[in-house]
C-alpha cells in the first residue's frame, strides 16, 4: 500500500493505479484515494473536528456534511481533544478521513484494529456501501473472518510474493472440504478409492471419512448404491485455506 | 488556521512561541534596564582592558568598551547570547518540520493527501522562516522599547539590522537541521549534529583571532558572517548577508532533492 502511494519506491518494476504510474502521477492518484495507515498517528494537539477540517482542506473541496454523518454513525465525538480519545476512537478519525471524500479507491491497512464489535459492524456497512456505489476497497487484515466476510477477492502474500489472488468463492470451491458419511452397513473401500477429487480416504465402523476437492458429485453417486444414514460436511474457512498455503 | 500546512505549522507553535517571547522579552528588558548602572561606571571598561585578550574575545567578542550603548549591547547580547538563542530556537523548528512529523508517525497520513513532497517541504520551510522572523521581531521590539524607556543613545534601526543578522544566522542553522531531518527519520541526530556544528562555529569564530592555527579558518565559521561586520555599529554587510542567505538556499535545495528521492519511514 505504501508503495502504491509513493511513500516507498520499488527496488524493481513499477506499480499502476487507475492506469497511472504510481511514481509519476502520484498526486493525481492520491486525489482519488482514501488511505488509512496500519499504525495510525493523529495530531494530539487538535480536536477530532480540527484534524478532519485540516485534512479536508488539504484535499480541496469536500462535502463536510458527509464527514459529520460518518462521525455520527461511528459514534465519534468530534469536539473532544484527540489526546483524550481511546485507540478505537482515534481509529474512527482515521476511518472518517479515509471515507469522507468518497474516493474511488480506499486503501485500508488493518481498518478495524481497536474498534469495538458494534463499530466493526458499522464499518462493514460502510464498506458495503462503498462497494454498492461502485467504489473499490482494498484492505489488509489479519482477521481472516473479517476478510471472509467483506472481501470479494483476496490475495495472499508470502515472503513478499503474491502467491494467490482469486475470488473468495473460487478459492473456497477449490479448497479441500472434510466429508463424513455414515452408512447402515460396512462399505468396501474400493468404491470410493480413485474417485475424482477424493483424498485421505479412511473407513472406520461404517463411516467414511475423506477430504474432497471440487465437486462432490462422483462421491455422492458412488455412495448412493448403499444405505446412507447421514452426511456431514463443513465449509472450509479462510483460515484453514490460508494455513494450507503457508504449510 | 487549519487550511494548509503552513498555517497549521504556525498554529502548532502558538504556545511554545508565546513562552519563548515572554522569556526573551524579560531577558532583554532586564539586560537593558541594567545598562544605566554600567554606563555610569567607567570601571567596567577597566575590567575589560584587564581581562586576558582571549577570554574577552571568547565571551564578549570584538568590543572596545562596555559602557557605550553599542559596546554594552554587543557584549551582553549580540556576541554570544542572542546568536545562541537564535541557533537553538531555529534548530528546534527546523528539525521538527519533516523529521518531527515523521517521528511522530503523522507523515504517512499527511503524505497520503494529494500534495507533492516538495510542496509539503516548502510550506514547512516557509512556516519556519516566518517563526524565526517573528522571533527576531520579539527580540528587536523588546530591546527597542527598553532602550527608549531608559533613553539609550542608539539608533533603533541599527538594532533591527543586528537582530536581522541573527535571523539570517538562525535561518542557516534552522535549514541545516531541516535538511538533515529530511534525509532520514532522525530528529535527534538532526538536532545534535546542527547544535554541535553551531557551537563549534561559535568557538571557531571567537578563537580564530587569538589562536594562530585557527586564524585561516575563521571564514568557515558562519558566526563570522553574522557578527564580523558589527551590524549594530555599522549596519548589515551585504556580502555577509548574501553568504548566509545563499547557504540557506543551497541547503533548502539539498533538502528538496533528498526528501523527494527517499523512502518514507513507517
Amino acid at each position: 500500500m505504501r508503495l502504491l502511494l509513493d511513500f516507498i519506491r520499488p527496488t524493481s518494476g513499477r506499480a499502476e493505479l487507475f492506469g497511472l504510474d504510481a511514481r509519476i502521477h502520484s498526486v493525481d492518484i492520491r486525489q482519488r484515494v482514501g488511505y488509512l495507515p496500519g499504525e495510525l498517528e493523529t495530531y494530539t494537539n487538535l480536536t477530532g473536528r480540527e484534524m478532519l477540517t485540516y485534512f479536508a482542506s488539504l484535499r480541496g473541496r469536500i462535502d463536510w456534511n458527509y464527514a459529520e454523518v460518518l462521525a455520527e454513525r461511528l459514534e465519534l465525538d468530534l469536539s473532544r481533544s484527540i489526546k483524550t480519545l481511546s485507540k478505537g476512537n482515534k481509529q474512527k478519525i482515521g476511518l472518517v478521513q479515509a471515507f469522507m471524500h468518497k474516493p474511488e479507491l480506499l486503501l485500508l491497512d488493518e481498518p478495524t484494529s481497536g474498534l469495538d464489535p458494534l463499530m466493526q459492524q458499522e464499518f462493514y456497512i460502510m464498506v458495503r456501501e462503498a462497494k454498492a456505489e461502485g467504489r473499490t476497497v482494498f484492505l489488509s487484515s489479519h482477521v481472516l473472518t473479517e476478510v471472509e466476510r467483506i472481501a470479494d477477492r483476496i490475495g495472499i502474500i508470502r515472503e513478499g510474493k503474491l502467491i494467490l489472488e482469486e475470488a473468495v468463492t473460487t478459492i473456497k470451491d477449490k479448497a479441500l472440504r472434510q466429508l463424513e458419511m455414515h452408512f447402515a452397513s460396512s462399505v468396501p473401500a474400493e468404491t470410493f478409492n480413485g474417485l475424482p477429487g477424493v483424498r485421505n480416504l479412511r473407513i472406520e465402523n461404517n463411516i467414511v471419512y475423506c477430504s474432497i476437492e471440487g465437486s462432490v458429485d462422483a462421491l455422492i453417486k458412488a455412495a448412493a448404491q448403499f444405505e446412507v444414514i447421514n452426511i456431514t460436511s463443513h465449509e472450509p474457512d479462510l483460515e484453514e485455506i490460508f494455513l494450507a498455503y503457508y504449510s | 488556521m487549519l487550511s494548509n500546512i503552513f498555517l497549521k505549522t504556525l498554529r502548532d507553535q502558538r504556545k511554545s512561541f508565546m513562552w519563548w517571547s515572554i522569556g526573551i522579552s524579560a531577558l532583554m528588558i532586564l539586560t537593558i534596564l541594567f545598562y544605566p548602572s554600567v554606563s555610569d561606571s567607567p570601571e567596567f571598561d577597566d575590567l575589560l582592558h584587564n581581562m586576558p585578550e582571549a577570554l574577552a574575545k571568547l565571551f564578549i567578542g570584538e568590543v572596545s568598551d562596555l559602557t557605550s550603548p553599542e559596546g554594552y549591547l554587543n557584549s551582553q547580547l549580540f556576541v554570544l547570547l542572542m546568536p545562541l538563542l537564535f541557533l537553538f530556537f531555529s534548530i528546534s523548528h527546523g528539525s521538527g518540520a519533516i523529521a518531527g512529523e515523521e517521528e511522530s508517525g503523522t507523515l504517512d497520513l499527511l503524505m497520503s493527501y494529494p500534495l507533492k513532497r516538495s510542496r509539503v517541504l516548502m510550506e514547512k520551510f516557509a512556516a519556519m522562516v516566518v517563526i524565526i522572523l517573528a522571533f527576531g521581531f520579539v527580540f528587536w521590539f523588546s530591546i527597542a522599547v527598553s532602550a527608549v524607556i531608559i533613553g539609550m543613545d542608539i539608533i533603533l534601526w541599527r538594532i533591527a539590522e543586528a537582530t536581522l543578522s541573527g535571523v539570517f544566522l538562525g535561518l542557516v542553522f534552522g535549514t541545516l537541521s531541516l535538511t538533515l531531518g529530511c534525509s532520514g527519520n532522525n530528529r535527534g541526530l538532526s538536532i545534535g549534529v546542527t547544535s554541535a556544528l553551531g557551537v563549534a562555529a561559535y568557538f571557531l569564530n571567537a578563537l580564530a583571532p587569538v589562536v594562530n592555527v585557527l586564524e585561516p579558518l575563521q571564514k568557515l565559521s558562519l558566526f563570522y558572517y553574522y557578527i564580523e561586520a558589527d551590524p549594530l555599529s555599522n549596519g548589515l554587510d551585504l556580502a555577509h548577508v548574501v553568504v548566509l542567505l545563499g547557504l540557506t538556499g543551497i541547503l533548502l535545495a539539498v533538502a528538496l532533492l533528498t526528501f523527494d528521492r527517499r523512502d518514507l519511514v513507517a
